[in-house]
């Protein structure tokens, strides 16, 4: 059974269904879009289940060559790293969709628009050749730019056509990237070109290739996570954005980039990997420290929350390029926890915008009193993205600091710091809006959550509780995948993953042997 | 004449026999516009079925040269060339021009009596366009041109009430007989220094340069200059495209589909024939050139796109771009004529399909479109609206839409060419691209003041824009059928 080409599928025919509801009935909607983005995460939960644990390979392989000539195939594969991405996407869409009641104007355009969104994503995650994958990573700009720009607020339209334009200058260096990639494969299988991954892995690349490439891929995958300096269209677009569209632009659509960047990136270019991984790095770090410093000043909640997200992608790509297992465990652990937990932050926060309308950290104070349900959801999705030991945030981001201080201790020891400036920002902004007196008299008689709004924050409350307190079936899962990223680029470079523990003078735990560095008596001593 | 035949001729024929057909039946019953619909349109639809005949028998015959002189008295080079590449063209130019027709009927019901000669123009630029691509002659090249250039220069200024019409076909003419009369130069200043008007056949310019070293090639590259010039013309390359926006935006909306797509597939169909079947010889001469008048036309027609507020301008200026990607292609020499293909055949069908979008919203005989006047047409007329979306995504290059599968496969056999400067321009345009084509999508879901007030498209306009926009879709997400077809489409 073709189970990869059925979820792709599943949204879309979901789309169809949706826009098939009679015109003067805009009430069902919402019921049936929720029910046809129940499918693909059946579908998801069903990889999730029957995926081998320990198997490094792609699994659940499709193969169907669509052109001969240009070596363009349907290609699709799971593993360990794009499984977790593609469960979270299937887990939040339905969320979302539940989320979005305040939605009334064309609601119908809005569905049909989540649910082709979704099978974009989907397509991301799941497609090996870069033709599809590239295909799938262009079009998810267009539903993303309409939600923005139909049901965004305010600042909408700027936004919206800033996020496209990033992007899209991002994909015009990886299309041009991709295309001589496919080229010089072509050329040295003696066809004319060929964009099926597993041909491309083999294509034998010079290191200047390699260089020039590689800043194709990145330079599109870095605008996508964002990386600093990258980053300036992620807090416009999470802020206008409706709440479902920022859930996914931070849940998922950020993912796509550091996704990119473990699976192409890491994998085709080997020498440029390493020769650029301490600069990117190093942007990394820039990230996690300014975009916390940043967030700690922001007036509006939900923009804190956008320069969070540049915080936190700045520990995954740090993660990634710290070249260790250890952080790039990390990095995916840390990309499926803030999906889960920004998702949470994004939800609560459009939860109380359709109640007050407003986001403004200033207008708020006291909440708790008023909401108490909602401020408890609120202090836990704080705690969970502030790396509460025994919630997933920690969990990601203290193993990505084991893995780079390997291999980068200076730049860990700063990124470190991004972990305290979170908990200053983001249990300042619940400070400043629950706790204190009421001063705001709007704010009086707010409803509080509903037995619907309760049941969306449930799931996510679980699983961050979940992947905080139990975490090793998804570790067992991305550590073989994350292994053999490694072990080719070990094969290829002259670089050695350094062993959890063996870092250069220091003794060597495995083996009880010392080892014969000059300063391993000072270490000892 | 032993090699005269029927076949290769026949696409002319069927449409000049149609042309007469409806003007006689114009003559002898009354001017009723019942009658020659139905004529225009099988004749439209006998053109296309004759190219698919064509097509069978080039893939039998390989095709070949017809109409040479074969007695010594009178040494005349082959007139017609049958072969994929021409026969490719009639089937194209065929379905475009009975879209067009589905497109501009409502423009033929508004003109009333007249609509005769409108129609029968259509049918004879069609045939003049075929004839540019179906030729080894430059001469005939030349005449196929004219007669498509004069159709359309009428087409252009038929509402005679309207200044903004008239102005439009004398700009157009002024300015399409300049780029005629510099390709006409280059046509004499080639024979001068080749001695031959023939790409094929025995005393043919490519023969001439197999066996002859031309060692001061000044006359010759004069020639090849104005040809591409006065082609350039045609096509609305930059810096040749100014009279496009004008003539675009002035010309009765009904009118402007067939065109805008006629033109550039004979045009793109006419520069691979001569520059890169004639003159093949000489591609590292004339690539550079026209890569940089890509580039150009690429970056120019974006940029100035961006700014418009007309949506007629805006489509006459993303022509430009989408000339630049089409001239993208040329550089690769055969390779990438494939590539051409795919490109200006789904182009062709998203900008009549486009444009009869504009006859629709703005009424058919209208002059200016601005684009203000789109705002919530999701919502007066919902199918119209999602239809323009598609067209609009398809033009901007989008994955899973034609156009994306026509722009990366430009881009590849640029690639291959080693012009990767002309591919990064190319994509960052694109980019940019998206910027215009996305404010129109927008445009279309906003919502209007006048929401209430219901656009109704007619029966053939509909069918019109539906067949553009299925053309968009099919091809963007099955592009391989019609990818293994264009690999045929190549000239002898």
């Amino acid at each position: 059974m073709p189970i990869l080409s059925i979820l792709i599928a599943l949204p879309l025919i979901g789309a169809l269904i949706v826009a098939l509801v009679p015109r003067r009935r805009p009430e069902l909607v919402l019921p049936i879009a929720l029910v046809v983005s129940i499918p693909p995460l059946v579908a998801a939960s069903y990889v999730l289940w029957n995926f081998a644990v320990g198997d490094a390979s792609f699994q659940f392989t499709e193969h169907v060559v669509l052109v001969e000539s240009f070596g363009i195939s349907w290609s699709l594969a799971v593993d360990g790293i794009s499984l977790f991405m593609v469960v979270l996407t299937a887990l939040l869409f339905p969320l979302s969709i539940a989320a979005s009641r305040s939605i009334t104007e064309q609601v119908k355009t809005y569905m049909v628009l989540m649910l082709i969104l979704e099978t974009g994503v989907l397509g991301v995650f799941l497609s090996l050749d870069l033709f599809v994958f590239f295909a799938f990573f262009e079009i998810v700009l267009i539903p993303m730019y309409l939600l923005i720009s139909m049901w965004g607020s305010d600042n909408r339209a700027y936004a919206a056509l800033k996020f496209v334009l990033f992007t899209a200058v991002g994909s015009a260096f990886l299309l041009v990237s991709i295309v001589a990639l496919a080229v010089i494969t072509g050329d040295q299988m003696g066809t004319f070109a060929n964009f099926d991954f597993r041909n491309v892995l083999q294509a034998d690349l010079s290191t200047t290739t390699q260089y020039w490439l590689f800043g194709g891929f990145a330079i599109a995958f870095a605008i996508k996570v964002p990386l600093f300096p990258f980053h300036t269209w992620l807090p416009d677009a999470h802020t206008e954005a409706p709440t479902a569209g920022s859930v996914i632009l931070a849940g998922v659509l950020l993912k796509m980039g550091t996704y990119g960047f473990l699976r192409f990136n890491l994998t085709l270019f080997p020498e440029a990997t390493v020769d650029f991984a301490v600069p990117l790095a190093i942007l990394a770090v820039i990230g996690i420290v300014y975009g916390a410093a940043v967030a700690i000043v922001q007036p509006d909640i939900k923009r804190l929350v956008a320069y969070s997200s540049v915080s936190h992608m700045g520990f995954v790509i740090l993660g990634i390029f710290a070249l260790t297992t250890q952080g790039m465990t990390g990095s995916v652990v840390t990309m499926i926890s803030h999906g889960l937990t920004t998702g949470a932050l994004f939800l609560l926060i459009g939860m109380i915008y359709e109640r007050t309308h407003t986001r403004r950290i200033a207008d708020y104070g006291g909440l708790a009193k008023i909401v108490p349900i909602y401020s408890g959801f609120f202090l836990f999705a704080v705690f969970a993205s502030a790396g509460l030991p025994g919630l997933s945030g920690f969990v990601g981001e203290f193993t990505i600091l084991i893995g780079s201080y390997l291999t980068l201790p200076v730049l860990t020891i700063i990124a470190a710091s991004g972990v305290i400036l979170a908990a200053i920002y983001l249990l300042w902004a619940y400070e400043r809006v629950f706790t204190g007196p009421v001063v705001n008299p709007k704010l009086e008689g707010l409803r509080d959550l509903g037995f619907r709004e309760v049941a969306i924050m449930v799931p996510l409350v679980v699983l961050i509780i979940g992947l905080g307190v139990y975490p090793k079936p998804v570790f067992e899962r991305i550590e073989p995948s994350v292994g053999i990223i490694l072990e080719r680029i070990e094969a290829t470079t002259g670089y050695i993953v350094p062993e959890r523990g063996t870092p250069e003078g220091v003794v060597d735990v495995h083996y009880g042997q010392v080892s014969e560095s000059p300063d391993h008596e000072e270490e000892g001593g | 004449m032993q090699n005269a035949a029927l076949l290769p001729v026949a696409f002319e024929v069927v449409l000049l026999v149609g042309a007469l057909l409806i003007i006689l039946v114009a003559v002898v019953f009354e001017r009723k516009l019942r009658y020659w619909g139905p004529i225009a349109g099988v004749t439209f639809l006998a053109a296309a079925g004759v190219g698919l005949l064509q097509w069978r028998d080039v893939a039998e015959t390989g095709g070949g040269l017809f109409f040479s002189a074969q007695n010594e008295s009178l040494v005349l080079s082959p007139m017609v060339v049958m072969d994929g590449f021409s026969a490719f063209a009639a089937i194209v130019l065929g379905l475009v021009g009975l879209v067009a027709l589905l497109g501009a009927w409502d423009l033929v019901a508004s003109v009333r009596q007249r609509s005769v000669e409108f129609v029968a123009l259509m049918l004879l630029a069609v045939a003049g366009l075929h004839m540019m691509t179906a030729t080894p002659n430059l001469v005939v090249i030349f005449i196929g041109l004219e007669t498509a250039s004069i159709s359309f220069y009428i087409l252009a200024g038929f509402i005679r009430r309207s200044k903004t019409s008239e102005e439009s076909a004398m700009k157009y003419f002024l300015l399409g007989s300049l780029g005629s009369a510099m390709f006409l130069y280059g046509v004499a200043l080639t024979f001068a220094a080749t001695g031959s008007l023939s790409i094929y056949g025995e005393n043919s310019i490519r023969n001439f340069f197999s066996v002859e070293i031309i060692t001061e090639p000044g006359i010759l590259l004069a020639g090849l200059a104005l040809m591409l010039v006065g082609l350039f013309f045609k096509v609305s390359a930059a810096p040749f495209h100014q009279w496009a926006p004008d003539v675009y935006q002035g010309a009765p909306s009904g009118a402007v589909g067939l065109m805008a797509a006629g033109v550039k597939v004979a045009g793109f169909a006419a520069l691979a024939r001569i520059f890169i079947s004639g003159f093949g010889a000489y591609i590292d001469t004339w690539a550079p050139i026209v890569a940089v008048i890509a580039a150009l036309s690429m970056i120019v027609g974006t940029t100035v796109a961006l700014v418009q507020t007309d949506f007629k301008r805006l489509l006459a200026y993303s022509g430009v771009a989408h000339a630049g990607y089409l001239l993208t292609t040329m550089v690769a020499g055969v390779e990438g004529i494939p590539a051409m293909w795919f490109y200006v055949s789904t182009y062709a069908f998203m900008i009549v399909g486009a444009f009869t979008v504009v006859s629709i919203v703005r009424g058919p005989t209208s002059g200016n479109a601005p684009i203000g006047s789109f705002k919530g047409l999701a919502k007066r007329s919902p199918e119209t609206g999602w239809l323009l979306a598609i067209i609009m995504l398809g033009m901007s290059g989008m994955p899973f839409f034609a156009g994306f599968i026509g722009k990366v496969f430009a881009f590849v056999v640029a690639g291959e060419a080693d012009y990767l400067w002309l591919v990064m321009v190319g994509t960052l345009t694109t980019v940019v691209g998206f910027a215009f084509y996305l404010r129109v999508v927008s445009t279309i879901f906003s919502s209007a003041e006048d929401d209430d007030e219901r656009i109704e498209p007619s029966m053939s306009a509909r069918f019109a824009v539906v067949i553009s926009a299925v053309v968009t879709v099919v091809f963007g997400i099955v592009p391989w059928p019609l990818l293994d077809v264009v690999r045929d489409a190549l000239p002898l």
